[in-house]
């Protein structure tokens, strides 16, 4: 079979194709179709001559298979130092080995790489910063992820993913109608103990630009009123726009990048539009790392950066905390030990590791850091789209057991997580092997211990 | 009155009573009923998992989950159904309070029906995940229609009601709830009784009040129940005023029972709640947990004024 009805090489960009695809339990017929999908070879071959350039060329060649790596990666020390969790080799024995045989691999040998580039390796970029050359396994599997992708060869929950980027701009069935409304409603359901309270849809030249993650909006749409609250107690001027406000991008995770550029742009519009000071994204990290450090190139943006200058949540309730817009009511710090759980995609990839330890410095008065801490952290072990692919849950579990042990050496009982893969990482990781922690955004943490200014409390009459 | 109930149940025996209720409302009030299910509680980040809320299990979500799971539904309300002219089932994926929240709004019902979550594990389930605070608490905070809450079996049809106690702490949401529970009494000919007990341990802490200060506040609580709501009620006489002094829920519950009580009705304290504390924190959850007979809390204006 060529192609399959569900496992193709096509794009999801309509609703039907992605009907179909939900509508499959658990991706079973989707993988069956998976093992009969021809792998178009002499595509596969000029797809790498084009794009696979001279970094990923010079890196795959100058690799001295030392070793060195391997100590880095969590999956490795998880999985009982197994050689074949290897960072090195397991780049070699993929993309390695569909460059050596110019592109000639079969079926088997793509599910191989497939399942090598989502269950073995979760981008987290961290062997890069062990590597004596700076060789960076993290990035090469991005870039196999797309071959994989553009080849039929992703799990099925991603193909999901980005097709729902693709038909609602965001990663999931949430329309403008929907998102304006759910705006309106946490309005409403606030308003009364914060009176004044706004969430301003499509506010011109405000000061903050707010975007967010669909599951907010979704499921969880207390999270945006909560993040009204706190704008509003530090009496700022933002606003949200009615399009382009998901940030997030399984697109990316998918290795899809047209839907990437796509998802991007929508956000980048809604800027050009609005025309806000700066943009302040919700405790997401591949979203920043999506839509901040990686997006701009993949709009084709010349100088690398975002239309405004963007922020990442941490970096707002710093900047927020540090000049008093924010102030930390003493008696409500965090009395407990307390670990942070450093977020790869802006703490390693995006460099914001000191305004997490300057947050925590406000709040918490037993503040204990992980062993490795900021740049050097793991993984929670659900990053790079592992969280969600049922295929892969096994492997996952077992890569929770690292960051499981740095939890229990800290010896705290709370983590804050400003990440959403994070959050549910570690909260699956309590359901797994229950070691009785708990885990937490900023935004109901600072709640519980802001001052609220006398003239923004409820009148009692 | 009731035109639109909405029935959000865990679909499992903690909410048999309040769907007897439910279905007995449909029938008497010519209402239309929504027997609303909320199946199971997504993840924060992507995945296509959710936890089964009545099992716990992790499950992979799919039509045929869901139309399997509204299957169910059918089957455990089979009984009911049987009579029922005028009810839709349905289940959705989400978090429960959230869900059963959006349901209300979207629809704009005139009332909500949940059972109480008198079951430990229940409790513990949510907490668990790391929702803090029971769903039927945050569902009554924040719903803008009176919220139901049927704990026991209710033996009185909603018609027969004979006795209606509203218990007042004068804040703008008790007025809410005065207003509703003045228009059932009225609808239905109960005999309202209008209550407030004085809190002898608020105030400051380990300070012993005196009895003529106890006294004062009782005289001072009758004083604004005269003021306040007797006039409301215009020409409607079947009510009756009473003040006690004490711990408000223990005195609520005994008063409640001396009248021989058929519902009682109170706002959720909004300003009250303390997300740490509210699972045990609110006179509202301990009566709801204690009494005899269905809680009604309303806390917005909503719903109940006259039409």
């Amino acid at each position: 079979m060529p192609e399959g009805i569900l496992c193709n090489k096509q794009v999801v960009d309509t609703k039907e194709k992605l009907n179909a695809l939900l509508a499959d339990k658990s991706g079973k017929q989707y993988y069956d179709e998976m093992t009969r999908l021809d792998v178009d070879t002499e595509a596969l071959w000029a797809t790498i001559e084009k794009t696979c350039k001279s970094r990923l060329r010079t890196w795959l060649e100058i690799c001295a298979h030392c070793g060195m790596c391997a100590d880095s990666c969590f999956i490795y020390l998880a999985n009982k130092r197994d050689p074949k969790q290897v960072p090195s080799y397991k780049i070699q024995s993929t993309l390695g080995e569909i460059v050596k045989r110019k592109g000639k691999v079969d079926n088997e040998f793509m599910r191989y790489v497939m399942d090598t580039a989502w269950a073995k390796c979760t981008c987290c970029n961290r062997c890069a910063t062990y590597c004596p050359f700076g060789i960076d396994m993290g990035v090469m599997f991005g870039y196999v992820r797309g071959l994989c992708f553009s080849h039929g060869f992703v799990p099925w929950e991603l193909k999901i993913g980005s097709g729902m980027h693709r038909i609602y701009k965001a990663q999931m069935d949430i329309t403008t109608e929907d998102w304006v409304d759910t705006c309106e409603w946490m309005v409403e359901e606030y308003e009364e103990d914060w009176p004044g309270l706004e969430i301003p849809v499509d506010k011109e030249n405000a000061d903050i630009i707010y975007t967010v993650n669909a599951r907010e909006p979704k499921h969880y749409p207390e999270d945006l009123a909560e993040a009204a609250i706190l704008f509003h107690i530090a009496g700022e001027n933002w606003t949200v726009p009615s399009q382009g406000w998901e940030e997030t991008s399984l697109a990316m995770f998918a290795g899809d990048w047209g839907a990437c550029k796509l998802q991007v742009e929508s956000v980048y519009a809604a800027m050009d539009r609005l025309k806000p000071k700066r943009m302040v994204v919700t405790e997401c990290g591949h979203a920043y790392r999506a839509t901040v450090l990686e997006g701009p190139y993949w709009a084709g943006i010349k100088s690398g950066k975002t239309p405004i200058e963007s922020f990442h949540y941490v970096e707002w309730v710093a900047e927020a905390l540090r000049t008093g817009k924010l102030k930390i009511d003493p008696a409500k710090k965090i009395k407990e030990p307390v670990t942070y759980q450093d977020s790869c995609n802006y703490i390693r990839n995006g460099g914001l590791g000191d305004y997490a330890r300057e947050i925590m410095s406000y709040i918490a008065e037993d503040f204990r850091e992980m062993k490795p801490c900021r740049e050097h952290n793991f993984c929670c072990g659900g990053g790079g789209g592992l969280n969600g692919i049922g295929r892969y849950r096994k492997e996952r579990n077992i890569g929770l057991t690292v960051k499981r042990d740095q939890i229990l050496a800290t010896g705290a009982k709370l983590v804050v997580t400003p990440c959403h893969n994070c959050w549910d990482a570690i909260r699956d990781l309590e359901e797994v092997y229950k070691i009785g922690i708990r885990w937490s955004f900023l935004k109901p943490l600072l709640l519980g211990m802001v001052e609220v200014p006398e003239h923004l409390l409820p009148r009692e009459e | 009155m009731f035109k639109k109930i909405l029935f959000a149940t865990t679909s499992s025996p903690a909410c048999d009573n309040a769907a007897k209720v439910a279905f007995d409302l449909e029938l008497k009030w010519d209402a239309k009923l929504m027997v609303f299910h909320v199946l199971g509680v997504p993840t924060r980040g992507y995945s296509s998992f959710v936890t089964d809320v009545r099992t716990g299990e992790t499950e992979s979500i799919d039509p045929d989950y869901v139309e399997w799971v509204t299957e169910e539904m059918k089957y455990t309300y089979e009984n009911l159904l049987k009579d029922s002219e005028n009810s839709t089932l349905e289940a959705v994926i989400g978090v429960p309070h959230r869900e059963i929240l959006r349901k209300a709004r979207k629809e704009n019902v005139d009332m909500i029906i949940m059972g109480a979550h008198t079951r430990d594990e229940d409790i513990g389930a949510t907490r668990y995940r790391s929702v803090v605070g029971s769903t039927m608490q945050k569902v009554a905070k924040s719903a803008r229609c009176p919220v139901i809450i049927v704990s026991r079996p209710c033996t009185t049809c909603w018609k027969l009601f004979s006795n209606i106690v509203i218990c007042t702490d004068f804040t703008k949401a008790s007025n809410s709830a005065f207003l509703w529970a003045a228009k059932l009494s009225k609808e239905v000919n109960a005999r309202l009784h209008i209550f407030h007990a004085v809190d002898i341990n608020a105030g400051e802490p380990g300070k012993v009040s005196g009895q003529s200060e106890i006294e004062g506040r009782i005289n001072e609580a009758k004083g604004r129940i005269e003021t306040m709501y007797i006039p409301e009620l215009k020409d409607f006489d079947n009510y009756e005023v009473g003040t006690r002094e004490g711990t408000p829920y223990v005195e609520i519950l005994k008063f409640a029972r001396e009248k021989q009580a058929d519902l009682i009705v109170m706002a959720h304290h909004t300003r009250e709640i303390d997300p740490e504390l509210a699972l045990l924190g609110s006179t509202v959850e301990q009566v709801v947990l204690r009494s005899a007979c269905p809680v009604t809390s309303v806390n917005h204006p909503d719903k109940v004024a006259d039409e």
